[in-house]
């Protein structure tokens, strides 16, 4: 207990014995269930291996309620040293100077990851990527076969994604053609983008100045969207639409790398497809996100902070990772090469789809931005059933804010 | 004469009923909680023959939940023994002494009670930091030490004793000390137990507090741990169910050693009047 | 004879010093927030007097928020009380097994919340246990699950809650039948008087003390309902409550501290009404016990 080493470590100064000449960091990660826990401490572990003058104090944070902890950390002054961030976040942080300029230090290597745009603000960089996260377009390979398409057919248009999605729907009582969320927080509009992005649409102009949230190819896109949840949707939650789709009740659905974690660890049978996602044309433009290390503004152990994300972001740490999270995206281009990912068809449709994949605005206000389209989306879908009406006012919602 | 009644086999037909309505999730989290790891936990798994006690040895051998059992049952009778003690102290104060109005403890009793937690978590937690109580048990244990609540039972149940005896003791030359701790408390079982009862429930699961006020697994309660099953894209059910099942375990023990108390706790006190 | 006054001191000083530093500190830090415009990344913040207040009131999230709760708790009090008092009044009597009952139907209060809340979201769910039964006693369940539809997200919630707190309340019922004094019944029923009119005219007055602390409890906690919605719907179908208000305002999002400190304090006033409300309905000149 902390009170018996607080105690054993004062008798040992005083007896002039050197206790710790060592650096302590703290990290704030959130791979914290006892599957994965062991790997980071592992590696942890090797870290403090190599640099005998750094401690580091791992706090875990859970996925539920990890954000706040950090947000009320930092604004308390007190964050940790190095920190872990959803892509989401990282300009909340950042405008408001919490976190470190890193853009010399990750100079050098910068070729070597991807996934900066996500942690530049104003042209700085603000944070090291380090597991990649996309969603790609899985499908059922028997439903397609007995709705008469060929044993290595894929959907590369949306149009074709309708067709086939209907065919399957019309197969029987219990087999639905598309996998449609219910209103999930942080979770429904990364269904939505993909398509938006594909059908050209884009959230502001390229010079950032104007909204055009509300465009033509928008609204087609949620057009599309809402067709395939009204002709062939079966409706739940993200884990009740996996289950179903593992149960072979569903023809397609838009997923994650964890899916293919679900398949294993339940032993899943299923008859796995997985693509691209369709565009209007040819295949196109998925979600980007992922998890992303800083360095806090008010660390007093910068250096020692950036040695530690460096380390974790290493190319065979980053393996080491995503195989014992059966992560698909590792920002390491060198990892991603590795046989682990070259040798799994599934695997090599994630790294495929990061290239053709597009992120969000790098925004402080992007939450709020996040929930507007959101609520467009769950309008359209759930509530008047319009297309154009939610979307326009997303726009002037969020226009509102970039006026403040 | 002795009022007997005969307890129709429609009222067991009543209590069964309701049996099955409250236990059913429960009985359904125990079964999951038995399934092997890492699979599905849909209806039609529920009744193979997928029997196993892994996940719980699993809580204790590799994911500390031993630790995080203890922390919570040390934090836990802490703030109870503690409350037992203070509110105590100020209700005998504010009976025997009217001191402070009846009306002030109650507005601190609302105010307390009545503030969302989330609004007090931010200046708290700047206020542990700042005093190094940050991530211990002085963390979990002080803000929780006196529950104005407590001290309202006992209050009014000290109330109801009649003060002669203290007077008595007090002309005799016996000490307050002497007169808290021989007279007054002893007299004031009932209250205390269910003043106890409440504390450590409300403690039990609580969660918002904990997870903030600590980040370190020595110091972490158990809904802390529970929390972490909660995964990235999914929930580790098996395991969670398991965890419930060990946190529901205490507090299920106490109530069924204290339920005569509980019950008849409140009888003392009616009688006396 | 009184004990000294050095001695009541002494004794309320422990009390006091806590109360002070770990809860009237924050509350009146958190209370001055409400007229800041303070969001807890930002380093700036000025003071903006009653403007969260005001905008507040044309807050649609907020008013929205604010009515789900007030369902929520007109819907849940009513038949929490009246439920755990009959089951109080079934398990009062002496009947083999007893103890079992009783442990059982307390067992799901005393279940971590969360955990009920997963598991729920769980039966609620399309092809769940609950929409199955429901399917079965000639109910048309929303195809999606109960919790992804607007006119049954929040009464599922609700029956959950119900569901979860009639064994602690009974409990509280129970202690307090207990005081009640046979000699009562027996005297009445040799006065001829039957099973329901006992009821009406011994037990329930008698319980009103018993009854009001629930009512008061049950009111300041369903104010504050938010786990549920956390767990469940995160607010989605019209499930928002005001304590998630607070916490989505001020923890995630914009992090607006000070505009959710204002909501925090509106909904403190409300429960202080509504509670004041009960006591001014049920109140007797005796001791709550």
């Amino acid at each position: 207990m902390k009170t018996t080493t607080f105690l054993v470590s004062t008798v040992l100064v005083f007896l002039g014995l050197n206790v710790s000449a060592a650096t302590t960091i703290h990290w704030w990660q959130f791979w914290t269930d006892p599957n994965i826990k062991p790997t980071i401490s592992a590696v942890v572990a090797e870290f403090e291996k190599a640099n005998p003058d750094i401690e580091v104090k791992l706090t875990d944070l859970t996925w539920a309620n990890g954000h706040e902890k950090i947000v009320i950390s930092f604004a308390s002054g007190t964050g940790p040293d190095v920190v872990e961030l959803g892509s989401d976040w990282i300009a909340q942080f950042a405008a408001n100077g919490h976190l470190v300029d890193i853009s010399d230090e990750i100079a050098p290597d910068s070729g070597e990851f991807q996934g900066w745009g996500m942690a530049t603000y104003q042209d700085k960089v603000y944070a090291k990527p380090w597991i990649l996260g996309t969603r790609v377009l899985f499908a059922n390979r028997d439903l397609l076969t007995r709705a008469g398409y060929n044993s290595d057919w894929v959907p590369i248009k949306t149009f074709e994604l309708q067709m086939a999605a209907r065919k399957i729907n019309a197969l029987g009582e219990n087999v639905y053609g598309w996998g449609s969320n219910t209103a999930e927080k942080h979770r429904l509009y990364k269904k939505y983008l993909p398509f938006f992005w594909s059908y050209g649409a884009q959230i502001f102009t390229d010079d950032s100045k104007y909204c055009i949230l509300s465009s033509e190819k928008a609204i087609n896109a949620l057009r599309l969207y809402k067709e395939l949840h009204d002709s062939c949707g079966y409706v739940s939650n993200q884990r009740g639409i996996e289950d179903a789709f593992l149960d072979g009740k569903i023809g397609f659905i838009i997923s994650g790398d964890w899916l293919l974690k679900r398949i294993e660890l339940e032993n899943r049978q299923i008859n796995l497809v997985s693509t691209l996602i369709p565009g209007l044309n040819f295949p196109g433009k998925s979600f980007l996100g992922g998890e992303f290390l800083a360095v806090n503004e008010a660390s007093r152990h910068k250096e020692a902070a950036m040695k530690l994300i460096d380390f974790i972001t290493s190319p065979e740490n980053q393996i080491l990772f995503c195989k014992a999270n059966r992560s698909a995206n590792p920002s390491s281009i060198a990892a991603q090469s590795d046989p682990y990912f070259t040798s799994n068809d599934h695997l090599q449709t994630f790294i495929k789809q990061i290239r053709s994949a597009n992120h969000p605005p790098v925004d402080p206000d992007w939450v709020y931005m996040e929930d507007a389209i959101e609520r467009a989306v769950e309008d359209a879908l759930f509530g008047s059933g319009l297309v154009a009406e939610p979307l326009r006012q997303a726009r002037l919602k969020i226009d509102e804010l970039k006026k403040k | 004469m002795v009022r007997r009644k005969v307890f129709s086999a429609f009222n067991y037909l009543v209590l069964v009923l309701l049996l099955a309505i409250m236990v059913f999730p429960l009985v359904w989290m125990f079964r999951v909680s038995l399934m092997s790891a890492g699979g599905s936990i849909d209806i039609g798994r529920i009744f193979n023959v997928d029997f196993t006690l892994a996940n719980y040895r699993d809580l204790f051998l590799a994911h500390n939940m031993g630790r995080y059992l203890f922390n919570s049952l040390f934090v836990g009778l802490t703030v109870t023994v503690g409350n037992i003690l203070f509110c105590f102290m100020v209700a005998y104060a504010l009976a025997r002494y009217k001191y402070l109005h009846n009306k002030l403890l109650f507005m601190t009793v609302i105010v307390v009670l009545m503030i969302p937690a989330h609004i007090l978590i931010v200046p708290l937690y700047i206020l542990m930091v700042k005093t190094g109580l940050y991530d211990s048990y002085w963390a979990l244990i002080l803000p929780w030490l006196v529950n104005p609540i407590g001290i309202f039972l006992v209050k009014q149940y000290i109330e109801s004793i009649p003060s002669s005896m203290e007077e008595a003791a007090r002309l005799d030359g016996a000490g307050e000390l002497r007169i808290l701790v021989r007279i007054v408390m002893p007299l004031c079982k009932p209250a205390l137990a269910v003043l106890a009862i409440q504390v450590f429930f409300t403690n039990w699961n609580s969660f918002l507090f904990p997870y903030i006020l600590t980040s370190s697994d020595d110091v972490r309660t158990l809904p802390v741990g529970l929390a972490l099953y909660q995964g990235h894209q999914a929930i580790d059910w098996q395991h969670l169910m398991a965890g419930s099942g060990v946190a529901v375990l205490p507090i299920l023990i106490l109530f069924i050693l204290m339920q005569r108390q509980i019950v008849s706790g409140i009888t003392a006190g009616a009688v006396k009047q | 004879m009184k004990p000294s006054r050095s001695t009541a001191l002494a004794l309320v000083l422990p009390w006091l010093l806590t109360l002070a530093v770990f809860w009237l500190f924050p509350l009146v830090i958190s209370f001055v927030m409400g007229f800041t415009d303070f969001r807890l990344l930002v380093k700036d913040y000025q003071w903006v007097g009653l403007a969260n207040y005001r905008a507040l009131f044309s807050d649609q999230d907020f008013i929205k928020a604010l009515k789900n709760t007030f369902i929520f708790v007109l819907g849940t009090i009513p038949v929490t009380t009246v439920l755990s008092l009959s089951m109080a009044l079934l398990v009062s009597r002496r009947f083999k097994g007893r103890g079992v009952f009783r442990a059982a139907y307390f067992l799901p209060s005393i279940t971590s919340m969360v955990v009920i809340a997963l598991i729920f979201t769980n039966l609620y769910q399309r092809g769940g246990y609950v929409v199955l039964l429901a399917k079965l006693v000639g109910l048309t369940p929303p195809e999606n699950g109960l919790l992804y539809d607007s006119s049954t997200a929040l009464f599922s919630i609700m029956a959950m809650d119900v569901w979860m707190s009639v064994g602690y309340y009974m409990l509280i019922f129970l202690a307090g039948l207990k005081s009640i004094p046979e000699e009562l019944y027996e005297a009445a029923e040799i006065h001829g008087a039957g099973a329901v009119r006992r009821l009406f005219s011994i037990t329930l007055p008698l319980l009103k003390p018993v009854a009001l602390f629930i009512l008061v409890i049950n009111s300041i906690k369903s104010f504050q309902v938010f786990v549920e919605i956390f767990v469940m719907t995160k607010g989605k179908f019209d499930t928002s409550t005001a304590v998630y208000f607070v916490y989505e305002t001020g923890l995630t999002t914009g992090f607006k501290s000070g505009y959710a400190s204002a909501a925090a304090y509106v909904l403190f006033v409300i429960i202080a009404l509504f509670s004041a409300m009960w006591f001014l309905l049920l109140r007797r000149r005796q001791a709550l016990w």
